[in-house]
């Protein structure tokens, strides 16, 4: 019987094909158990090849806690990642940038190894679910026929490096990023000096300052064209951003160089990748991102580190080899441009059009965007959007960070043609990047750390959006909605004017999916500012919030004030008292539908927690000391409103101690107040013991308190004010799902 | 003679007018299999992607298969795929596929028995497995004969056969059409557990 290897032999780039024989060997060894489990969870998250959730064996049904017997057993592909259980294929598609005959072979293999679904992801990457490790050699094969490679799609490299959709066709870039973002990703894969990182390392390049686009400024290195006249000649170069990030805490980037030409830009890329193996952090995970070295080391001495390491940079000749090549990079019509020619005009087209068309900067050409609800495309749309390109656009298929498929290069003549087509394959939906398309990550559909159904929710929230856009405000109409399943940011909820992120709290005994509203983020300006968490509120209640602070928006704002400032106007007591409302809990008795999250009739849980015992009057306890640290961090928020970093500070470190307090006086009601007393009570009977622990984060939010607690802060600003509010705020989180789960007579 | 096993094997049947349930009331229901083990297999999960249009709908992903409420060639269907674990035998496990199909779809009809009624005597057999399946006539041809040989036996009547699509980047998949107006489901059962019993 013929295998996908040796049919495609001839296909395979060497290289490639020795990496996933290597990597199929490596799966026999792990089989055998002569090869380490970590070591064989980093090398497998290396090819993308990534866990889902329920892959420990464990789901909850509604009922009770069912062990998921899977044929190997006692197989494992990574600590507690069972061999059998389905897992994530994420692959990599630099810039977004995808041919018609690549979106063949991804439908391909959505069809045959997952559920016959593709999923665009906020980096631009193509996730498959439900993979079997069994499959992934062959579909890494079969990728690299047609030149992707999964090869550090995941672990602690260079993650898929991001650029603007719209790069080479926009009205305001400098240059076409594209060429660049290309030549990166080449120099970078499998490089030495990128092999040793203790985390992931993300890059995004954009063409301009103004729009969101490359998101530079929330990347561990941002590169933003510039132009520069140099002895009289105009050079290309880019400003260098790093330090930037989302996760749970959000950094922004820092300016590393205003200007370093094209030549310099892998070289120098090459220098901080140095400098981050070398001195990042490498045993705690949690620390270990470029922008907590940035931030540890300030920017000025992380820009002398790099700039002694750039001398000690080898030459290379592929530094600069790509760049006479860079004007042949392909970004060219399929077919003659053309004006719209006057013919009658489809159904739906002027709507579509206003929202999903963006006309090029090369004359009688436009650029149009797919909505494509949830980031998901099936096989079938695959093939037949793969005729659309062939027709209209040739290879110039892009991927977007807002998780939708974009054509470019189309004929202006042809929009009602196109438009036609791809109503025909469900993917004519007008509202691309309006308030119903809204981001999302996997949350807990898949995700092993989600914590609410960010999907479900999407979901919801753009069956009711799209019901009502047309009565919409414009000023509603053009907000932008991101949802995270849980405190990281995989659906940059911290750079919408509207975001989510996925908690829980609890009620009587039983717990009920929440999301923290994040308001005032800034999506232009390649992310210009990031929201703050304004209070939680119950999964089921968000479309009413939603709809609460659109209409109050609409109805009080000044004539064209956005909606970042008029959130700034407004301030953080009278969103709170807004929220007020929406935040009540009912009994499970009273509402049973509050307790089962969106697109699940599940009653809620997160973790597989059995009945336990003293409920009563200690959870009460627990209700009230937790209620008084979480006004305090308001009080915090109020400070850093009103400029005052010191006094949020103050309020930020006391909210942390007496959250610690709250469940230290669960066990032990006489610790009194005096700060020293109440962090080693807190330290001896939760931290060390390990109870506090998150089941990912581990000790992570408890060192907050430690932190804080052993040094006051050498200098007050607002950056660190916002990291510390965000840090309580992660903090007391951590506490509710610990008390949750030590002292509850939980029962869902 | 089919004598290499496709990599994964699927059939579908057609649901015979739209129900008045939709496929956000799926959703409980396979949630509730899972807590119940109402249809065979190591249930797991359940993943909704009924916001795609013509997608797999409301799936119910289990260990060994897929149960999908599908709504695929704008027909709404229960969609079983099998992932792993087939017999060796082409004949068995094209039975045991048909099995586990009609199990799900006749559980889907208990669910709402006034409403959702499957056509019974229509099956669409998909091989997901383009390295020995192409969707090629040649291929088709090659097996069409043991298909039909198969599902004789499985309907207990005469049954015409045809290619679905002919764009030969999807699957291979064959429409299987019984010849008679009164299927007795509880004949075909009969015979598929013998089928499965002798395997």
């Amino acid at each position: 019987m013929t295998t996908w290897k040796e049919l495609l032999d001839d296909k395979i780039p060497a290289e490639m094909g020795k990496l996933i024989d290597t990597y199929e060997a490596q799966m026999e060894l792990r089989k055998q158990g002569k090869l380490d489990e970590k070591v064989f969870a980093e090398s497998r998250l290396r090819k993308g090849v990534y866990g889902q959730r329920y892959d420990n064996g464990q789901r909850h049904d509604g009922v009770r806690t069912r062990e998921l017997h899977y044929s190997s057993d006692e197989v494992v592909k990574g600590p507690d990642t069972l061999w059998d259980a389905p897992g994530m294929q994420r692959i990599k598609i630099p810039y977004g940038g995808l041919t018609a005959e690549q979106l063949e072979v991804l439908s391909e293999l959505a069809d045959e190894y997952s559920d016959g679904i593709l999923h665009i992801t906020t980096r631009q990457d193509i996730q498959l679910h439900y993979v079997h490790i069994d499959d992934t050699p062959d579909l890494m094969r079969r990728l690299a026929a047609v030149s992707i490679t999964t090869q550090e799609a995941c672990g602690n490299s260079v993650r898929n490096i991001t650029a603007c959709a719209l790069a080479g066709v926009c009205h305001d870039e400098v240059f076409d990023v594209s060429p660049y973002a290309d030549a990166m990703t080449q120099f970078l894969l499998g490089h030495d000096d990128v092999q040793d990182f203790g985390r992931k390392f993300k890059v995004a390049f954009s063409g301009c300052a103004g729009h969101a686009c490359g998101l530079v400024k929330m990347h561990d290195l941002g590169l933003l064209a510039q132009t520069r006249e140099l002895d009289g000649e105009a050079v290309r170069g880019f400003t260098v951003f790093v330090g930037g990030g989302l996760g749970t805490v959000p950094h922004q980037a820092k300016v590393l160089a205003e200007f370093c030409t094209e030549e310099q830009l892998l070289p120098l890329t090459q220098a901080i990748a140095r400098v981050f193996a070398r001195l990042g952090e490498k045993k705690n995970r949690n620390r270990a991102r470029l922008k907590f070295l940035v931030a540890k080391l300030g920017i000025d001495e992380f820009r002398g580190l790099v700039e002694e390491e750039l001398k000690t940079v080898p030459p290379d000749p592929r530094h600069t080899d790509y760049i006479p090549k860079v004007s042949d990079f392909v970004n060219a019509p399929a077919k003659a441009g053309m004006a719209l020619n006057g013919a009658p005009l489809p159904d739906g087209f002027a709507e579509w059009y206003a929202t999903n068309v963006y006309k090029q900067v090369q004359g009688g050409y436009s650029t149009i965007t797919l909505n494509t609800p949830l980031g998901d495309l099936t096989s079938e749309q695959g093939f037949k959007l793969a005729d659309i390109a062939r027709e209209y656009v040739g290879d110039n298929i892009r991927l977007s960070v807002e998780q939708n498929v974009v054509l470019r290069w189309v004929a202006d003549a042809d929009l009602p043609a196109i438009y036609r087509d791809l109503l025909a394959i469900g993917l004519g939906d007008a509202n691309a990047g309006t308030i119903v398309d809204i981001t999302t990550c996997p949350g807990t559909d898949t995700c092993k750390l989600g914590i609410a159904s960010s999907r479900g929710l999407t979901a919801e929230l753009r069956a009711r959006l799209i019901e009502r856009i047309n009565l919409l405000p414009d000023a509603v109409r053009d907000l932008k909605i991101k949802v995270s399943g849980c405190f990281n940011s995989c659906g940059q909820h911290h750079v919408a004017d509207i975001g989510f992120f996925g908690n829980s709290r609890r009620s009587g005994n039983h717990k009920m999916p929440h999301f923290q509203v994040v308001l005032g983020g800034q999506w232009h300006e390649n992310a210009g500012s990031y929201g703050l968490a304004v209070g939680a509120v119950p999964a089921k209640r968000v479309p009413d919030v939603i709809e609460a602070l659109t209409e109050r928006y609409v109805a009080e704002r000044a004539e064209d004030e956005n909606f970042q400032t008029w959130i700034k106007e407004l301030g953080r007591k009278e969103i709170k008292a807004m929220l007020q409302p929406f935040t009540k809990l009912p009994s499970f008795e009273e509402k049973p539908d509050m307790f089962s999250d969106w697109g699940d009739s599940r009653v809620y849980t997160i973790d597989d927690i059995g009945v336990g015992e003293c409920a009563g009057e200690v959870v009460s306890l627990f209700s009230m000391e937790i209620s008084r640290a979480e006004s305090t961090h308001f009080e915090a928020l109020l400070a850093l409103d009103e400029g005052d970093y010191a006094l949020a500070d103050e309020n930020a470190y006391k909210a942390m101690v007496q959250a610690a307090r709250a469940l230290v006086r669960t066990k032990h009601l006489d610790v009194g107040d005096d700060y020293n007393n109440i962090v080693d009570e807190f330290r001896t009977r939760f931290y060390d013991t390990e109870l506090i622990y998150d089941r990912f984060a581990k000790g992570k939010f408890a060192r907050y308190l430690f932190n804080r607690h052993k040094e006051s802060p050498a200098r007050i600003n607002e950056d660190y004010a916002h990291q510390i509010i965000d840090e309580t705020q992660l903090f007391i989180e951590n506490v509710h799902t610990a008390e949750q789960r030590i002292n509850g007579v939980i029962v869902s | 003679m089919i004598t290499t096993l496709p990599k994964r094997l699927g059939v579908k049947f057609s649901l015979k007018q739209q129900p008045q349930l939709q496929p956000d009331d799926i959703l409980p229901i396979f949630q509730r299999w899972i807590q119940e083990g109402r249809v065979e297999g190591m249930l797991i999960d359940v993943i909704d992607y009924k916001h795609v249009p013509e997608g797999p709908g409301v799936v119910l992903i289990a260990d060994e298969a897929d149960y999908a409420y599908d709504l695929g060639d704008g027909q709404t269907g229960l969609h079983y795929i099998r992932k792993r674990d087939l017999p060796d035998d082409f004949a068995a496990a094209l039975a045991l596929v048909f099995h586990c199909a009609l199990q799900g779809a006749r559980a889907l009809e208990a669910e709402a028995p006034e409403d959702l009624r499957f056509n019974f005597s229509s099956v669409k057999v998909s091989f997901f497995d383009r390295m020995n399946y192409r969707n090629e006539s040649a291929v088709y041809d090659a097996i069409g004969g043991a298909v039909a040989e198969v599902m004789t036996g499985i309907y207990g009547a005469e049954i015409s056969i045809s290619r679905v699509y002919d764009d030969p980047r999807r699957l291979l998949a064959l429409r299987v059409e019984a010849q008679s107006d009164d299927l007795d489901l509880a004949d075909i059962s009969r015979r598929l557990n013998a089928s499965r019993q002798t395997v």
